[in-house]
Order: C-alpha cells, then structure tokens, then sequence
C-alpha cells in the first residue's frame, strides 16, 4: 500500500513556489499522459496538445464538471525528455492568491493526479537520467537524511496530538473491520453464526472523522485568514463601514497596483482572524458607468470572497428595490452574503427581514454585525484552543475526505444488505486512506485483532 | 544419478511434488517413512474451508491431485459463507480417511516414472563445492543420488509428543520421529525453529449419545473440487455439534499446571487460530462454552474426530473433561489427544520459486516451512514439484502473483516475512479476493499449468468452453430487456439474483447452474471487480521492477540498518517483493531504485541521457498567444 507512493507512472502535481500570497506561482505537474488530461480542463485544448516541448500557451483552466473558470494560466510545455523531470510536464503560471492556488490544485486532483510526495520530482528527475551521478547523490541525500531523521515519514509529517487522535478512530475502524473479516476468515459454524455489524462503530468513527475535517475550515481561517468583501450603491455607506472595521484593530489601507482603482484593498483582524477587506469601486460606483474589465475583477473578487456584507441604504426604498432586480441583486441569495440595513439613525422604515440593523456612523448595531461575521467565517466552531487537534494541509484533508467517504459507502452498503467481502473493500479502503497520514497498516494487523478479540477456530 | 528428482516424504505436500515431476517426465524416487501412512490426513477428517477451499481448487487447476483424492472420498460436502459474499464462500468435505490415504496410495503407484520407497532420510549430500545437492543418505545406510530434491518432512523432522506428562520422540502417535535431518540442516547452517500443533481426541462412536447432540448434514448437492468433471456422487454421513460448559472449563482450570505448554516443557509457539481447549479456557474466561464438532474419522471405522478440543492435558484429565460434555457422558476414548512439537525452516531462507538460497537444487515444500494444513501443504508441494522440473529442464521457476491465487499470496508471505507461528491460509491475508474466488481457479491457473507441461490439453479444451459459455450468459443479460432495463442492470441491483429472471429469460436454462452464477457474480460486482484491477495495476507494475539476487546492499548509502539486514535475508526478487518485508521504508526503495538504475546507467554508459538535453537551453518560445 505504502509502496505505490513511489510508483513513477503516477500523475503528480506541486506547487513549485512557495505556500503564501504572491503575484505569480507556479505548479509542477508530471507523468506520461499529464498534458492529455490538462488539454480536458484547458479552454484551448488543440493548442496545449499540438504544443511541441519547450512552448508555452495561454489560456484559462476550468473544472470540466461545472464549466466554471478557475484561473487564467501561462503553460509551459515539456515533452518526454525535456524539462526538469524528462517526462511529459507542464508547469502552470498562475495567480499567486492562496484561495486561488488550492482551487488550482483542487482541480488537479479532481482530473486524477495526486500530490507529490517530498523529493518525488527530484527522484523522477533521476529516474528518467536528467541528472548526473552528482546530482543523484544528492537525490540519495535528500531521501536518506528523512529516513535518518524520521522514523517514519508518515510519522514526521504529523503533530502528535493528530496522531493519536487519527489513531484513535483507525482503531475503530480496525475494529468494524475485524468484525467483518472474522466473518469471512472462519465459516458460520466456526464463530456461532454471525456477528452483528457494529454499524454504529462506523457512524461514530465517520462523525469523528468528520469533525476532524471540518477543523480544516478553521486551520485555514487563522492560518492563512479570510477575505471580506464590500458591495452596495455609492450611497449606502460602505466606505464608512468600512473604516469602521479598520478602526478597530491596527490595518493597513493600499491600493492595488498596476490596476485602474477597482478596488480598496485592507488587512486587519477580527477576534484573532487575519482578514482582508475589499471596498469595491466597481460595485461602489453605478452600474452603467462600469466597464467590462473593472465589472470582471470585481466578479472574480466576490467569487474568491468568504463573505460578502452587501449594504442597503435603509433611506432610499426604490435605490433597493431596483438593486434587487440588478446583477448585484444576486448577491442576496449567496450564503456568503450578510445584508446590512444602514442609516437606520435616518430611516424610519423597519429593516427587512434577515437583515442586519446599523448606522455605521454612530456605530450603533456594530457589535452585533461584527458578532455575525466572525459566527459565519467559523462556520459554528469555535476558536481551536492550542490543544485543539487541527488539520492543516490539503494532503491530509484529501486522505480524510477518501477515508470519510469509504465509511459512507460502507454504511450505505451494509445498510443495503451487500456482502460482507464487498462491504469490507470499503473498510479496507478508509484504513488505507488513514495508514497514509499514520503509517501501514497491514494484514496482519487485521489478523492481531481477530485473535485477540475473537474466540475463534474450531 | 541414479534419479532425476528424489522427494522426502508422502504426504499432502510429498504427493503433489512427486507427481507434478514425474507427470513432467523426470525420473522421480518418493523416499517414505511408512508406505502405510501416505496421504494420511492427521488431524481433522477434512479438507478444504475458507480459503483453503480455494487453494484445493488452485492445486486441482495447476494440474495436481489433492481434488481428485477428495472428490473420491468424501463423505459430506458444504458451500461455507454462502451469504457473506461471493469472494469468499469456499468448499468443503469431511474425508473418509482410509479411503483418501488409498487412493493416495494408488495413484502414486500408478504413475509411470514415479519409484515409492520405504526409509528415512538423516542427511542431504551436497557436491565438492558445499551449495550444490546431489543426493541424500538414509538411516539404514543408502546414499542416493539425484539432481534435485524436494524436502517435505511435516511434523517428523525431530518430532516430539507431549501428553501431559508424557514426551516422546514422535511425528504422530505412535510413528517415530525423523532424527537427524534437522541436526543435519542445521549444522550446514540452515536456520531451524520449534512450532507446535496439536489433534483432539478420537473416541468410538458406539459409545455416544446423538441423541443429545444437534445434528449437522452437509448440503443436499455435492460439487466436485476439480475442474475435470461436473458431478460428485456419493453417500453422505452427518456431523454432530455439542458444547463445552461451566465444569468442563473447571476441570481445565484445575489441571492448567499439568499442561506441558503451561509448564514451560513445549517451547514451539502454537497457532493462534486453531488453540487448544485449555487456550480457549485461559483466553477467553468469559465463554461459558465452547463448540465441539464431533465428526466422523471414515465409513467402517469407529473412531469419531471431536474438533474444537484439541488439548495437550494429561490423559486422566482429557478423560474427566470429556465426559463432563452432553452426549460425551460414556464416550470411550481410542487415542488421546496431544500435542507435536517440531523443526520447521525459516521460510525466508526461500526463494519464491521454495528453492533454498543456500542449496541449489533443494526445494523445500509443507509443515516444514511452518505452514499448518493439508491444503497448505499440498499447493506448496505443487509448486515446489513444478520448480524442480523446471529447473531440470533449464527453464524459468514458476512464481505466481499475489494478485493471481491464494498460492502466490501463501508463498510470498512465507518467503517475504517468515512465520513466527504455523502459518494458515485466511481470506484476510489476500488482499485482491474478488479476483481470487474459487470457482475462477481454472481460469487464472490452467493455462500456466499447460505452459510448463503438467496441465493436460482436455483441461485447456475445458476451460475455453466454459468461457464461451459464461461471455454467452453476459452477452445475453446485457442484451435481454425486462420493463426498459438490461438484465445486467437488473442484477447490478443487490437484491436481485440472476436466477430471479428465469421465467423471463428461459434461455439462461440452457447454462448449468455454475455459468449462470459466475456470469452474475462478474455482472453485479464489475464496478468493485474493476476497481480492484486498477489496485493490481499499480502492485504489479512494482513487482515488474526487479532486483538481482546478488545485489550488494551494503554498497549502499542511506539505508537504515534494519532495512538492510532484512534486505539481505529475504533477497527479493522485486522492487515490489522489497517493499513488503517489515522494516523497509518508502525511503529505502527509493534509494534501492536510484542505486539500481545508476547501476544500470553504469553499464551503457552516460550518452544516452545526456544527449536529449540539447534542445533545453535553446528555449524556443512561441511568445503568448
């Protein structure tokens, strides 16, 4: 199980810059058949599979399920022989946002490529003579000095406190499953009949995987922050709201550069969340004086947001009701979208339903609103004490996801009344996702369970 | 040379090995203990079970014998696992032991090429240079020569008996221990351990009371084991269940100290799987009772089997807890039960191929590998048979995959990770059963065993019948439509049966029953079963990477010292084989696969990689479009 990491038929992917916000990266992809399988997310697939090594082509890459764009790319062609690996690779330019880099990423795994292990490029590198002895001593060096170091490399990526508590639900799984193979090792007369499927042995372990996923979102949020952005008509306040909310803590206010003022851009933190703050100027000025680029950014803006306070100006009854039937309009459906009712110091009329009461120039329902937007960028979960067991990286996340989703169709399995044997390639499948992030787990780990908790044979 | 092929030994393991050779056309010498005892089947009257069914069938698609001697003597037949899916139900038959033993015997006897002869093996002869066999001496002085030699000893080699306070110098009661060979081996460094095993009492059945025991008869339909034929016709005989209770468990309590593995006198580690009653007792204090199968030895004898309490207790106390258990009141005991302690070879000294790495020509094969089970013993015998044949033939060993029957799983285990403890075939330890069923063994197995001569050609005729049959049903389900949907559709569904379609498609009556089913179990499991063929992709393409058995590990930097002693034992043959041994990391293999293919680059020489670098630097670019 653990050995096929090293198969070098895979298709990998990695990003090649470094993990943080920049204006440009890059990510590595690599493997025979790499290209064929971009071509089918690239919105000019005869130019990128007619490209000859060493070109590089321009276009956009989308999620082939939902047509949706994901980010507009440079690709640099490498054909087998050429490149850094000397297999078939491209390295894809991209935008350097973070929220960016991981739908990019996404969207490579979902094609069917797999994360790179550490050192796997290099280690292809080698494999396909790219590099001389030297260098290949190096190589050698590399992966030795964690096989040092480490003793285990599953084991040095983790924390403990990750460790043990993905031990703890292996082991619940291990137990379901030993359950199941007991049942398939010894006859119906050798065990008393049947043994009952612990059912509710893998509800609770999926529920505790679960939970364990969903700190992925909050791992994300304070490790790497959320982004804010503000929408409404040229009157309802924004920039005040907005200053209001860089009053509070230390923030800096930039432009962005290289651009026409599209937008206002700020970081600052609320209740220990680094967060970004976009006063549009797209959607702050009226809609007919917009051109089309400024109009696009602002999209792509509201698309990459976390949450989006859409202000309506509590004074001006018919300025709302024509902005409802806008484009902007839209936004009020979006789960990501808190309504702000503003002025209400002015306005005589009731706030609508589900919106948020405030006069952002006395500050007056500031509290609540603030309140409400830490509570939706939480998503309910608290803030991880230092304790708190977090997932951190996408690897992890994705291995969880695998394993989360076995148990899912071991349930929907069992619950079918499917055979053991073909339930058990679920199990099996979870506690391999699982062994990835903890190490191996074998047959006969399996087999040390059955003994010991079964009275078996005849 | 006065034999091609000399094989030690006549059981299960002896029988496969010296038919597969001389079926080959080698000249071949079985040298036995006791001609009476050929094929004997020591413990339970059975054969086949979980995965051992499936091993039984492997053997019989291969082109071996174990098949034919039980379809000949079985005297009850069952499907385990029926409900629990269809990777893992399995045949099985209890055995009228004197039937299976003669039948044995006879077709050793009838096989041209094949000489049977009564001694006992104390040493092997080696040539000049000390890593080559060339014979074997015996206890009343012969000295044999030949070129190769299977090894399959079972429980003799330095076998002792324990009953309670009773030791003695035995493979089974009441047969002498083979004395010499283990010290032999040992002393031409072969590493030898102690495992332990252990058989029930057999009591006499006129002495029971059925009438207080639940009746257990075999499945109304009896299938044969082998692929050669389709019908299995004979008389069936019931099983009986009874149970252990409060006093039984306090009678072994009591007695625990008088048991010899308690006392420290057995020092072979016993099966986990298969523990004594006394085990069972001190394991599991909660159980206040245990099953006991009381099954019968063969038609015309008296001796009853009971199953489930095998025991190592001193006769006056096997006699007090046996009568404690309903229906075993006034049970009569014939032979007491006991345990057998005895050398085994460390399997890791082994090639895939069960040829020693430290005698060429000597394979070994069975118990003495620290496997348990006739079943076990038997597909070794097979192969280790074949691999001598092939080897003197000239011709490549035959290795068969993990991912390719329960053999290659067995096998590879042993040769890869030895065994601490006799070693069963369970269906756990395959990780690819839905490509390993039963019924399937023909198709995975019988054109390698027609490769290397053994198979026979009707085998092949067979086999391509039933294939055409079984792709007639798919074709015909993926054909046929009931209310808009394909019959394959229909039982893709769980619970839908292909036998549930019958009025509807008549047609399907023209396939015998086992084409329905297979053509159903290839349908409605595809998705799974195609699923697992991706997973063999990726295994196999690691075990297609391979290793010299003469690879210098100690040449290598960056190796831990555990993967590199472990490397050094096993010798794998593959990338693949590497990466299963204990101790051996993903870092570890990288850095064997850097080592080897510079090793490789070595040897060409360096022009050939350099030479695609050219167009690298030039950079053509196309500029962005």
């Amino acid at each position: 199980m653990n050995i096929t990491s090293y198969d070098h038929k895979d298709l990998i992917y990695a990003l090649a810059t470094p993990w943080g916000s920049s204006a440009l990266a890059i990510i590595r992809i690599s493997g025979e058949g790499c290209i064929t399988l971009l071509a089918t997310a690239f919105s000019r697939p005869e130019a990128l599979l007619s490209a000859r090594t060493n070109r590089i082509v321009h276009g956009v890459l989308s999620d082939p399920a939902s047509g949706k764009a994901v980010d507009e790319v440079v690709l640099a062609v490498y054909r087998a022989g050429h490149g850094y690996t000397g297999e078939e690779s491209v390295e894809i330019s991209c935008h350097g946002s973070i929220p960016g880099i991981e739908a990019l990423l996404e969207l490579l795994k979902n094609l069917g490529m797999r994360p790179a292990e550490p050192g796997e490029f290099t280690f292809r590198a080698f494999m396909h003579g790219r590099m001389d002895l030297t260098q290949a001593e190096a190589v050698q060096e590399i992966v030795s000095s964690r096989s040092r170091t480490a003793q285990s490399l599953a084991l040095h990526r983790l924390g403990g406190a990750l460790f043990t508590e993905l031990q703890r639900i292996k082991s619940l799984v291990l137990d379901v499953l030993s359950v199941v193979e007991v049942q398939l090792d010894y006859a119906e007369d050798e065990i008393g009949g049947d043994v009952t499927f612990p059912l509710e042995t893998v509800v609770s372990a999926k529920s505790q995987m679960d939970a364990l996923l969903a700190t992925y979102e909050v791992g994300r949020l304070y490790g790497q922050g959320a982004r804010i952005v503000l929408a409404g008509s040229t009157n309802a306040g924004k920039s005040t709201l907005f200053n209001l909310l860089l009053k509070e803590e230390r923030s800096i206010v930039s432009e962005v550069h290289g651009t026409t003022r599209d937008f206002i851009e700020a970081q600052t933190v609320i209740g220990g969340i680094p967060i970004r703050i976009y006063d549009t100027a797209g959607l702050r000025d009226s809609m007919d004086s917009i051109e089309a680029e400024g109009m696009r950014r602002t999209e792509q803006l509201l698309e990459q947001s976390d949450l989006i306070l859409l202000l309506l100006d509590g004074t001006e009854p018919h300025d709302n009701a024509d902005m409802l039937g806008s484009r902007i309009g839209k936004l009020v459906h979006d789960p990501r979208c808190i309504i702000v009712w503003n002025k209400t110091d002015l306005s005589v009329g009731k706030a609508p339903h589900g919106s948020f009461p405030l006069s952002a120039k006395r500050g007056k329902g500031f509290e609540e609103l603030q309140a409400e937007i830490l509570a939706r960028l939480r998503k309910g979960s608290a803030r991880p004490m230092d304790d708190q067991v977090v997932i951190e990286n996408s690897r992890q996340r994705d291995a969880l996801v695998r394993a989360s989703e076995a148990l899912a169709a071991c349930m929907r399995l069992a619950q079918a009344a499917v055979p053991l044997d073909i339930v058990a390639i679920e199990l099996n499948e979870a506690l391999e996702a699982m062994g990835s992030l903890t190490g191996e787990v074998t047959s006969a780990d399996v087999l040390e369970h059955i003994f010991s908790g079964f009275c078996v044979g005849k | 040379m006065d034999y091609d092929a000399i094989v030690i030994g006549g059981g299960h393991a002896g029988i496969e090995a010296a038919l597969a050779l001389s079926r080959m056309g080698w000249r071949t010498l079985m040298i036995t203990q006791s001609l009476d005892a050929i094929g004997r089947l020591s413990c339970n009257p059975a054969v086949g079970g979980l995965s051992k069914g499936n091993l039984v069938r492997e053997v019989d698609a291969l082109g071996g014998e174990m098949a034919h001697l039980i379809d000949k003597s079985m005297i009850q037949f069952r499907i385990l696992n029926r409900r629990r899916g269809p990777a893992v139900q399995a045949p099985r038959a209890q055995a009228d032991k004197f039937t299976y033993h003669r039948l044995a015997k006879q077709t050793l006897e009838g096989q041209k090429g094949l000489a049977l002869f009564q001694d006992t093996v104390n040493d092997i002869l080696l040539e000049p240079d000390g890593r080559t066999i060339c014979g074997v001496t015996t206890e009343r002085g012969h000295q044999i020569s030949a070129r190769v030699v299977v090894m399959t000893t079972g429980t003799f080699m330095e076998g002792r008996i324990f009953i309670g306070e009773y030791m003695c110098s035995s493979g089974r009661l009441g047969e002498p221990a083979a004395v010499g060979l283990g010290t032999a081996l040992r002393e031409k460094g072969f590493m030898v351990g102690r495992l332990k095993t252990g058989t029930p009492a057999r009591v006499r059945k006129s002495s029971l009371d059925f009438d207080a025991m639940v009746e257990q008869p075999g499945d109304e339909i009896m299938m044969p084991f082998s692929f050669d034929y389709d019908l299995v016709d004979r008389p069936a005989m019931n099983c009986h269940i009874t149970w252990t209770n409060e006093e039984t468990h306090r009678i072994i309590r009591a007695n625990i100290h008088r048991s010899p593995l308690y006392g420290g006198k057995i020092v072979g580690k016993g099966p986990r799987y298969c523990p004594s009653i006394e085990d069972k007792v001190v394991r599991f204090p909660d159980r206040d009772k245990h099953q006991i199968f009381v099954e019968p030895e063969g038609v015309g004898t008296e001796e009853m089997y009971l199953n489930g309490i095998s025991s190592s207790l001193p006769e006056d106390v096997q006699v007090a807890y046996i009568h404690s258990i309903r229906g075993l009141e006034k049970a009569e005991i014939m032979r007491p039960a006991y345990a057998v302690e005895y050398d085994y070879l460390d399997p890791t000294q082994l090639y895939p191929s069960l040829e020693t790495k430290r005698v060429d020509g000597l394979f070994i094969a069975g118990q003495t590998n620290g496997t348990s089970g006739y079943e076990e013993a038997a597909c070794q015998g097979l192969m280790a048979g074949i691999n001598a044949a092939q080897k003197l033939k000239g011709e490549p060993m035959l290795v068969l995959s993990r991912t390719e029957a329960y053999t290659g799983v067995l096998i590879d285990d042993l040769v890869t990770k030895g065994t601490k403890e006799p070693y069963r075939m369970f269906t756990s330890r395959a990780e690819y059963r839905l490509n390993l069923r039963h019924d399937t063994a023909d198709q995975r197995l019988t054109p390698k065993g027609y490769a290397v001569g053994l198979q026979r050609a009707e085998a092949m005729d067979k086999l391509r019948v039933k294939m055409e049959r079984i792709g007639a049903v798919k074709e015909l389900l993926a054909s046929r439509r009931i209310e808009g949907k394909t019959c394959a559709e229909l039982i893709r569904q769980p619970e839908i049966t292909i036998d549930d379609l019958l009025p509807q498609v008549p047609e399907l009556l023209a396939f015998a029953e086992t084409e329905r089913y297979q053509a159903e179990l290839d349908v409605k499991y595809e998705g799974y079963i195609r699923r697992q063929d991706r997973q063999v992709d990726r295994f196999v393409r690691m075990e297609q990477i391979p290793i010299s058995v003469d690879f210098n590990y100690d040449a290598v930097d960056g190796i831990s010292t555990e993967a590199r002693e472990k490397l050094k034992l096993v010798r794998p043959l593959s990338v693949g084989q590497a990466g299963r041994i204990s101790g051996v990391r993903n870092s570890d293999l990288a850095i064997l696969m850097v080592v080897m293919k510079r090793g490789g680059m070595r040897s060409k020489g360096c022009a050939a990689c350099d030479g695609s670098d050219g167009s690298d630097e030039s950079g053509e670019y196309d500029g962005q479009e």
